[in-house]
């Protein structure tokens, strides 16, 4: 069995790495014998620019700038959404008070949103980790309260019958059945983050991946837009690995689709 | 009867469901007395409502007439002195161990980890699963999920346990050796049990006494049959036979009524 998971997680990294290798390589032909434009860089010179960026601390500044907004934004819409879906998903009545918000709401994008944040907050952090919080609280709260009506009756009941109080039944059973639902709700809500935020900065910023994109627009840098988009691209990824591995850590024991 | 108090009493009790189509009259008129330390099969045809007795007695749904009492008190609510082994096995706790499963009732009374292990590991070693108990639900077989639900709800020591149909999901060999365990289990602690079933031959090989339903709507006692049979039961003896035939010709009129 321990070889066995060791051979599927080899053959996991060995995917990434050859799937990769082959996205490159296609563009490589491609922007080699099929464009040929200097508008369609191969790989090998936005590489190279890349590295230089990375030497001037270009990019290191640009991720960690986009990176720390998506990041505190999201935590502070999770931190709201989380309990905000709990509560929903617990009380009736407070359901039949918030539902309509959450189904107002979600209708209007952040990208739409662009624009107030910026009249309310400036150009500054605070628009952005606004926007971010925004797109992730409703995706939360939905994913959330759904998780809590999905909690199994005979799970419930079966607490009451080992003597669990209203809290013990909260705390110790819908809760913990919950985690699941909620971290795939904040995985959806990371993805919307990402574009979220590259739409902000775009709009209005003094650093991040979006002014990246945009600045290079504006010179010409065409391959800074390919460094900006693959790093996009890398980041999104990765984040979206970490959070598989803690909804697998979490709920992959009973919930295998994860 | 005397003054002497029945250990459980069922006195007229009915149970109406009152929904948008009307109102169902589920059980009506259901009189039964249990004595300390007998194991009651109550045996009836699908739809006689010999869950909605168990529920009722669980105290998960009210009765709309009668009244139920334990040691003469009346049954208001779930409660950790009536143990409740449910029909699936979707009330274990897929985050949980199967030890910290059986513990879980321990816990909730704040008993400290050391004591909560060893009285668990006395509960998974009675059911059979001595050494499993680091394994999740998941790991777990469909026969090994029941032996873990009734480990837990015997490790609370309740006055009495409840079971609605545990086996019914299991193939017949896992369910023949399940109630032979279960036999071996009562025969040494006697716990009184109510146990729910649609199987002759179950209720046959465990009860000291078989209640038999008539069909539904408006379920109620049709006639006991007590069985004075030595454990474990001798299903080929001609004394067992001569009980499933009783029982069955009790049942065969609800199942096909002229």
């Amino acid at each position: 069995m321990n070889d066995g998971m060791m051979n599927s997680r080899t053959a996991t990294v060995a995917g990434y790495v050859l799937g990769f290798a082959l996205l490159f390589a296609i563009w490589h032909l491609a922007s080699q014998y099929l464009v040929r434009s200097v508008l369609f860089p191969s790989p090998i010179p936005v590489f190279i620019r890349g590295w230089a960026l990375i030497e001037d601390q270009l990019l290191q500044e640009a991720v960690i700038a986009s990176m720390r907004r998506i990041l505190q934004g999201f935590l502070l819409g999770s931190a709201i959404g989380i309990p905000v879906g709990l509560a929903i998903g617990s009380f009736r009545p407070v359901r039949l008070l918030l539902e309509p918000w959450t189904e107002f709401f979600r209708f209007i994008p952040a990208v739409a949103m662009i624009t107030v944040s910026v009249i309310w907050f400036g150009i500054g952090e605070e628009s952005k980790i606004f926007l971010i919080a925004y797109t992730t609280i409703f995706v939360v709260v939905i994913a959330t309260a759904a998780g809590v009506g999905a909690v199994g009756r005979d799970k419930i009941r079966a607490a009451q019958c080992l003597g669990a109080n209203r809290f013990q039944v909260f705390a110790l059973v819908a809760l913990p059945a919950t985690v699941p639902y909620i971290l795939t709700g904040m995985r959806l809500a990371m993805s919307n983050a990402f574009v979220t935020i590259v739409a902000a900065e775009l709009v209005a910023s003094n650093d991040g991946l979006g002014k990246m994109l945009w600045d290079a627009r504006l010179f010409m840098q065409v391959e800074d837009i390919f460094v900006a988009l693959i790093s996009l691209g890398l980041l999104g990824f990765a984040t979206d690995r970490t959070f598989r591995l803690l909804i697998r850590a979490f709920a992959g024991r009973f919930n295998p689709t994860m | 009867m005397g003054d002497e108090v029945a250990f459980v009493e069922l006195d007229g009790v009915g149970m109406t469901f009152r929904g948008r189509t009307g109102a169902y009259q589920a059980v009506r008129d259901f009189n039964l007395e249990l004595s300390e330390g007998e194991f009651f099969c109550l045996l009836g045809t699908s739809g006689c409502g010999k869950t909605t007795v168990m529920n009722m007695l669980a105290g998960f749904d009210a009765p709309t007439e009668g009244q139920i009492r334990l040691e003469g008190r009346p049954v208001r609510g779930p409660g950790a002195d009536r143990g409740v082994v449910f029909q699936g096995h979707d009330s274990l706790y897929d985050w949980l161990t199967a030890r910290d499963n059986i513990a879980f009732g321990l816990r909730l009374r704040g008993m400290g980890r050391a004591e909560r292990r060893s009285i668990a590991d006395r509960f998974l070693n009675m059911v059979g699963l001595a050494g499993q108990g680091g394994k999740h639900p998941s790991e777990l077989s469909g026969g090994m999920k029941q032996r873990i639900q009734i480990a837990r709800a015997l490790a609370n020591d309740p006055r009495m346990l409840l079971m609605d149909e545990p086996f019914g999901a299991l193939d017949a060999m896992t369910r023949a050796v399940l109630q032979g365990e279960l036999s071996r289990i009562w025969s040494e602690n006697r716990k009184t049990v109510l146990f729910i079933t649609h199987d002759i031959e179950e209720a046959c090989a465990l009860a000291t006494r078989v209640g038999v339903m008539k069909r539904g709507p408006g379920g109620t006692l049709k006639a006991v049959v007590p069985l004075d049979l030595p454990y474990p039961r001798e299903r080929t003896s001609d004394a067992f036979m001569a009980s499933f035939r009783r029982v069955h010709e009790l049942i065969h009129a609800e199942i096909h009524p002229q």
